[in-house]
């Protein structure tokens, strides 16, 4: 155990910094809106470092013990006869990979929302929300079962809510609500991811009788080993059957956390919240989650596709259904990418494009390459998203210093309009060298993070055989043409030519607070690409593997063999195989490198040459095809398809069958007249004519047989003594008639 | 002529008969208490014969209570009979009706 004993610290101090921030926090900042922020913030900011510092002593720690997974129990939370699920955190070369990645850029971005937020007057609220996201993220890359993965895929669910939603009371021009819509989008839609997860893990249950990740793999590759079949009471399944549709539904819960098609529509929305969440949550780490997932089970993924056990109707199996979403997803978003005027909905787009880039390489059974993808996209994207959040604020700032003594056009100014801005460069030096390079990694210019992560995932698709590999490929190869050309366009038009507008020409250069964490990040996003660099030629490779001496080459790769077992399954059984080596394909990385430079110069130089002098002025791509885009995609699918039809089931639902029959017909009429039939018949014939009957009638008839007797009462003495006198004869004549007689 | 226990008898009848009529048809509230007098005389005369005629001294010992009682009966009665009288101004016991149903 020793130093891993402190791995209940990573959630203890996001916690901390939620409860100060939640409790008096406010406080802090009503008092004195100046120390009160910097103590609100940095407070904050602390708590993400001190969890960064846990994370890296974890490291270390592994490092000194062989790199073996070590699982920390912190109590037992359920136990229900079979049923065993602990709060466990497991720590393993995986899990600290997400934690540094999480801990690394949130507290970067903490720090940066300490700058970016100043004058928000529920700045103390912002930081609890992101020590809260914080706090679930953690316990979702910690958690040693997937039921602790799911409250934390809950929890960062809600603090998206929370944070899209930040400012729910802003109103559009027509009077929307778009922040708070924007956030309730989010959440409806992870719920159909979310309960594709629920789906999956009762299934997981059922057929391995356990959640906790060890045990699940183990049985997993003991029944493959085994080939028995899988009991459901009366029936009967295949393992890869019963594994395709958990790794299915997996998918599924994948793609409404990180956003692939058909459930990415929210991400776009989601981008109403600050910025600094939109770098956190929507781009670096929660959208990373679906990633996660799939890497953490890459177990039953791989059984899957060498069981090849194929999906009903489709006839691909499930891992290849991964793959071919992510790449679709890919082209698809960037596609999307070239039509949006929003400097962060262009990043947005850019966003869904490189998770499906990830999703794509882990479909492929390219983990490594994924998570690489991950580590250096969270270093670029959030690095962009910050530095559009510094455009924005230079944006604002203009238009604040402008706006002084007419605010006409207030209301109308959008300061993340693309098409306002333009000739940013010469006013903001340090934001657009940093989302120059930013821009460049994502493009996949060498030697750039984004080129290796990106070059290993096409590498992957090219090198392997069948027709599943090389439409991925193809479709990869399209969207890393996309994302070079409408990061050329937005570059164009954010910092080239002339300032359109009068709020871009007074921009300025936000506070070093800002700034300094997007230089750290820069930095990350250059030399990101080492962590695993791969060797360049199979000669270089094999004298390394020769010497047992690797080097700097290749460190993630070998960092995470200890938690992604490398194995290869044969029908006679497990087989342990190294990872498969990778040295640089000098071709692919040709290929993505020019046509990412060609991409790049056709829209500086070709496509929005001498566009963008005023800022009314039309796309070029506005009069193409490429255009439908815009209008063509999901949303649209969803509010025109598949909402009307919802909406109506829901009427249908909601007024036919339970308001007309369910409570008018079933409830009024069946139970409640029943009901009412049998009360009044206990009322009315039981009680009144029954039981009141006979109390009643037994008066009447003591009424009606006093009423004769009463005759017999005269109140004449001489009546009475008459009686008497009559009695006594009577009782003379009985007493002596048999002596007489 | 000897005087036998049967005269004695039949007199006691007719002494009784007389009281009883009395009570029954007279309106006087002090005649019927007489007629009740007469009545309670005739069932002591009719002891008094038996006890002579049987030789037991039973039927006398009984005699004494029986005029003891009348004795008690005629003085409440009386009490009864003059109060009525000083509030309906009336001893005729048709017109006290009271306990009529």
């Amino acid at each position: 155990m020793g130093i891993f004993s402190i791995a209940p610290l990573l959630l203890v101090f996001p916690l901390i910094g939620v409860l100060f921030n939640g409790l008096v926090g406010r406080r802090f900042v009503e008092y004195n809106r100046e120390t009160g922020e910097k103590w609100s913030g940095w407070f904050g900011s602390v708590m993400a470092l001190s969890a960064l510092a846990v994370a890296v002593a974890l490291l270390f720690a592994l490092a000194g013990h062989e790199f073996h997974a070590e699982i920390v129990v912190l109590f037992d939370w359920i136990h229900v006869g079979d049923f065993y699920v602990p709060w466990a955190m497991q720590i393993d070369t995986l899990s600290v990979t997400m934690m540094l990645v999480v801990t690394g850029v949130g507290s970067l971005i903490h720090i940066y929302a300490i700058g970016y937020m100043h004058g928000d007057p529920n700045f103390s609220r912002f930081f609890t929300y992101l020590n809260l996201f914080l706090f679930f993220m953690l316990i979702l890359v910690t958690g040693n079962n997937y039921l602790m993965l799911f409250v934390g895929w809950e929890g960062v669910g809600l603090c998206s809510f929370l944070l899209i939603g930040f400012w729910f009371d802003r109103v559009n021009a027509k009077g929307e609500a778009m922040n708070a819509n924007a956030a309730r989008k989010a959440f409806v839609a992870n719920r159909v991811g979310d309960l594709a997860m629920i789906l999956a893990m009762s299934l997981t249950f059922w057929t391995f009788k356990s959640l906790e990740f060890a045990p699940v793999f183990d049985s997993a590759v003991e029944m493959f080993e085994s080939g028995h079949m899988v009991q459901f009471g009366a029936f009967e399944a295949t393992l890869g059957g019963v594994l395709t549709a958990i790794t299915a539904l997996f998918l599924m819960g994948a793609a409404g956390k990180s956003a692939q098609i058909p459930l990415y529509v929210w991400l776009p929305d989601a981008m109403a919240g600050p910025t600094p969440v939109s770098a956190l949550i929507h781009a670096a780490t929660m959208v990373t989650s679906g990633i996660y997932l799939i890497v953490r089970s890459n177990v039953l993924f791989e059984i899957v596709r060498e069981s090849g056990t194929l999906l009903p109707g489709i006839g691909i199996s499930s891992p290849d259904l991964v793959a071919l979403t992510g790449a679709a997803t890919a082209v698809f978003a960037g596609l999307i990418a070239f039509t949006q005027f929003d400097i962060k909905k262009v990043l947005a787009y850019s966003t869904v494009s490189q998770l499906g880039f990830m999703i794509a390489a882990v479909g492929m059974g390219a983990y490594v390459a994924g998570m690489f993808h991950l580590i250096t996209h969270a270093f670029f994207k959030a690095l962009l998203f910050l530095s559009s959040g510094s455009v924005i604020h230079g944006m604002e700032h203009g238009h604040h210093h402008i706006s002084h003594g007419h605010h006409d056009d207030h209301d109308h100014f959008d300061p993340q309009d693309m098409r306002t801005m333009g000739g940013l460069r010469h006013k903001m030096r340090t934001t657009y060298i940093v989302y120059m390079i930013g821009s460049l990694a994502l493009a996949g210019i060498v030697p750039l993070a984004g080129f290796w992560s990106k070059d290993e995932i096409l590498a992957h698709a090219s090198k392997n055989p069948g027709p599943i590999f090389f439409t991925v490929y193809i479709m990869l190869t399209v969207a890393a043409f996309c994302t070079a050309f409408y990061m050329g366009r937005q570059l164009k038009m954010v910092f080239f030519g002339k300032p359109r507008h009068a709020a871009a020409e007074h921009a300025e250069e936000s506070s070093p607070l800002m700034t300094r964490p997007l230089m750290i990040l820069a930095a990350l996003a250059v030399f990101g690409g080492l962590l695993n660099f791969p060797f360049f030629s199979e000669a270089a490779y094999e004298a390394a593997h020769e010497a047992h001496d690797y080097g700097i080459n290749l460190a993630l790769e070998h960092w995470l063999e200890h938690s992604i077992p490398s194995f290869e399954l044969t029908e006679e059984g497990i087989v342990h195989m190294p990872h498969t080596p990778t040295w640089i394909q000098f071709d692919v990385a040709a290929i993505s490198t020019v046509l990412a430079v060609l991409a790049l110069l056709a829209a500086v130089f070709l496509v929005y040459r001498n566009r963008w002098q005023t800022a009314d002025e039309r796309d070029p791509l506005q009069s193409t095809p490429i255009w439908w885009m815009a209008v063509l995609p999901f949303d649209t699918l969803y509010m025109k398809g598949i909402i009307p039809l919802f909406n109506r089931l829901a009427d249908f639902l909601g007024y036919t069958i339970d308001w007309d029959l369910w409570h008018n017909f079933f409830h009024e009429r069946v139970i409640r007249d029943t009901f009412v039939g049998f009360s009044n018949f206990a009322s009315d014939v039981l009680d009144r004519q029954g039981v009141d009957g006979l109390v009643n009638g037994a008066g009447q008839v003591a009424r009606w047989l006093s009423g004769g007797l009463r005759l017999s009462q005269t109140g004449y003495a001489r009546t009475y003594a008459l009686g008497i006198l009559l009695g006594t004869v009577a009782l003379l004549a009985y007493f002596l008639w048999p002596a007489i007689f | 002529m000897e005087l036998t226990i049967n005269w004695y008898i039949a007199l006691s009848a007719i002494l009784f008969s007389l009281g009883a009529l009395g009570v029954l048809l007279r309106r006087n509230a002090i005649i019927v208490f007489m007629s009740i007098e007469m009545m309670l005389n005739a069932a002591n005369l009719a002891f008094v014969a038996f006890a002579r005629h049987l030789g037991d001294l039973d039927g006398q010992v009984l005699v004494f209570f029986v005029i003891t009682v009348a004795a008690a009966e005629v003085a409440v009665g009386l009490a009864l009979i003059v109060t009525i009288f000083r509030s309906k101004k009336s001893i005729n016991i048709d017109e006290i009706n009271l306990m009529k149903g």
